[in-house]
């Protein structure tokens, strides 16, 4: 257990520069969700008139939840690439040749995920902060919700691991990552279930990321709503051990 | 220490694919290496190297067969045997997104030396690999012979009893394989064991001790360079004289060597006379007393050994130069 935190925590650091060191990396993750919090928050400016939008300063104040769970979803949407690299390029088999436990090179790829999809969010919702919304709960709400985040980031990060794990394509990765764009758009992210469709509601009552955008709306606005927060880290735990045991399987074929 | 060999290979056998697409990539390989050892596997490309290779570095776990290295089974504990070795893979895969002392640094604390210890055989290293100054740049900015160098630091840093390498100067010109070649001999001499593949005659040649030929998953000869040079046939020396249509030179020369060579092997030349001579080199000074005198008059000489291209021809029929070409590309989805 020691071994596998030593190496983990070494090969962790070496994912971590690998993502730090390249700006584009973070741009492109930024960039969407702080294109929709800049342009949607002026385009829809009125829409918080609408029954459904009740207690909301401003419709930025109810954007930025949804778009801090984008910049989380961004940042492990292709995740499972540098794995994917490495293993192309022989990187991989360098690793595995030293003494080395294998799991602890799927760890290393794992564990940073929870840090940069929590700084993504939080750099996400500091700016939304600048921007004028408030976050009721201070500072350990603001704490709380980057967790939460880091959080989204382990448990959707199977979703890239494993098509990437699979196919070994990046281009087979990469579109299923887009795939799930729309699990993003039927969520309560930038409308309330109140003005959905009936269908897209029956959707939204199911949908992992809607419990988490609304635990986090609720830190933002009202305060700890731990039913709330309870029911978004079930949901994360059931697709995180749905899809981090898949990714362990997928690794495994791959690195028998 | 363990005073067997460091290697042990016996009927080892991978076959890839299943029914009708099953291809034996490895068909019941067995050899040894013993410590200290410089031993090569020269084959053309689809041979069956890489695969071996790529057992014995606990990569690939064989279809059948056994293999020790350091009298430990890579399939029993594939942890210890890592340990013990260094390995250096065909295209020296770095991350290119850490710097070279990143690179070192990392296999250091993986082999679990201690931090001083790190930074030390880092520095050493990189000056012996003369990496020093671009230690702190990403290794995706490194030239070909930079990478190939920062990879063999890396498989180093542990001081490994056994260093693998698979085809370690592909595509590297000509100065840097010189190079490398003076490395990887001093490496050895230093007392590290040296495994490793190529497909260039030229450098199992220069390099390798011992080397084994490989064909079709299966070792054909195995020997010092010399030795397999041997085994397809004398060497021949060319006695260049002043005028070879002059009459009876040939007769002059069978005939002052008589004794020596065989009337058989010493045969008309566009230059002069060709001898067929085992191990001419030793034989020459002799030669040349023989024929000293005013009846031949010697202008020029020269000798050539079979090479290791004669010997691959020799005991699989083909040239390993036309095969090297051939090699497969596999595509995923």
């Amino acid at each position: 257990m020691t071994a596998l935190a030593y190496e983990t925590y070494h090969l962790g650091l070496r994912t971590t520069k690998r993502f730090m060191r390249v700006p584009a990396n973070y741009i492109s993750i930024l960039f969407f969700p702080l294109v929709q919090l800049l342009i949607f928050s002026q385009l829809f400016q009125q829409i918080v008139q609408l029954p459904g939008f009740e207690g909301q300063s401003s419709y930025l104040a109810y954007l930025a939840p949804g778009q801090v769970v984008f910049a989380a979803f961004m940042a492990v949407a292709w995740s499972g690439f540098g794995l994917l690299v490495e293993y192309r390029t022989g990187y991989m088999d360098k690793l595995r040749a030293l003494p080395t436990r294998r799991w602890s090179i799927l760890a290393a790829e794992m564990v940073p995920l929870f840090f940069q999809a929590a700084a993504m969010s939080g750099i996400l919702l500091l700016i939304a902060v600048l921007l004028g919304t408030t976050i009721v709960t201070g500072i350990v709400g603001f704490v709380l919700i980057m967790a939460l985040a880091g959080l989204f980031g382990l448990a959707f990060a199977g979703l890239s691991f494993v098509p990437a794990l699979l196919t070994k394509s990046e281009q087979a990765t990469s579109t299923f990552s887009l795939l799930l764009f729309p699990v993003v758009f039927m969520s309560t992210a930038f409308v309330p279930a109140e003005v959905m469709p009936d269908w897209m509601r029956i959707i939204n009552d199911w949908n992992p990321i809607t419990y988490l955008i609304e635990a986090m709306r609720a830190i933002m606005t009202t305060g700890y709503d731990w039913p709330l927060i309870g029911r978004a880290v079930g949901s994360l735990a059931v697709v995180g051990v749905f899809g981090q045991i898949l990714t362990i399987w997928a690794f495994g074929r791959l690195a028998r | 220490m363990n005073e067997g060999p460091i290697i042990e290979v016996r009927d080892l056998v991978k076959v890839y694919g299943k029914g009708d697409k099953q291809t034996r990539a490895v068909d019941g390989i067995s050899f040894d290496v013993a410590p200290g050892e410089l031993f090569g596997f020269l084959g053309p490309n689809g041979a069956g190297k890489t695969t071996t290779i790529r057992v014995l570095a606990t990569l690939l776990a064989p279809t059948s067969g056994s293999v020790r290295v350091a009298g430990i089974d890579v399939m029993h504990d594939p942890h210890e045997v890592r340990k013990r070795l260094g390995l250096a893979l065909q295209t020296a895969a770095l991350d290119a997104f850490s710097t070279g002392r990143e690179t070192l640094e990392l296999a250091g604390r993986l082999h679990r030396l201690p931090s001083a210890e790190v930074r030390r055989r880092a520095d050493e290293l990189l000056e012996l690999m003369t990496l020093t100054k671009v230690a702190n740049k990403l290794t995706g900015t490194y030239s070909g012979g930079m990478k190939r160098r920062l990879d063999l630091a890396s498989a180093l840093m542990h001081k490994p009893q056994l260093l693998i390498l698979d085809e370690p100067t592909e595509g590297l010109d000509p100065q840097s394989r010189t190079a490398l070649w003076e490395e990887l001999e001093r490496i050895n001499r230093a007392g590290t064991t040296l495994l490793l593949t190529t497909h260039y005659m030229e450098e199992a040649d220069r390099l390798c001790r011992r080397l084994s030929i490989i064909d079709n998953g299966k070792i054909v000869v195995d020997g010092s360079p010399t030795e397999l040079k041997q085994t397809v046939g004398a060497d021949t020396v060319v006695l260049e004289v002043e005028q070879p249509e002059g009459d009876g030179v040939v007769e002059r020369v069978r005939g002052r060597l008589e004794g020596l060579v065989e009337a058989e092997a010493v045969a008309a030349h566009p230059q002069g006379v060709s001898l067929s001579v085992a191990n001419a080199g030793a034989a020459i000074p002799a030669l040349l007393r023989r024929l000293e005198g005013d009846s031949v008059q010697i202008t020029g000489l020269h000798m050539s050994q079979p090479s290791l291209d004669d010997v691959f021809m020799k005991y699989t029929g083909r040239s390993i130069r036309e095969e090297a070409a051939d090699q497969y590309i596999v595509l995923g989805w």
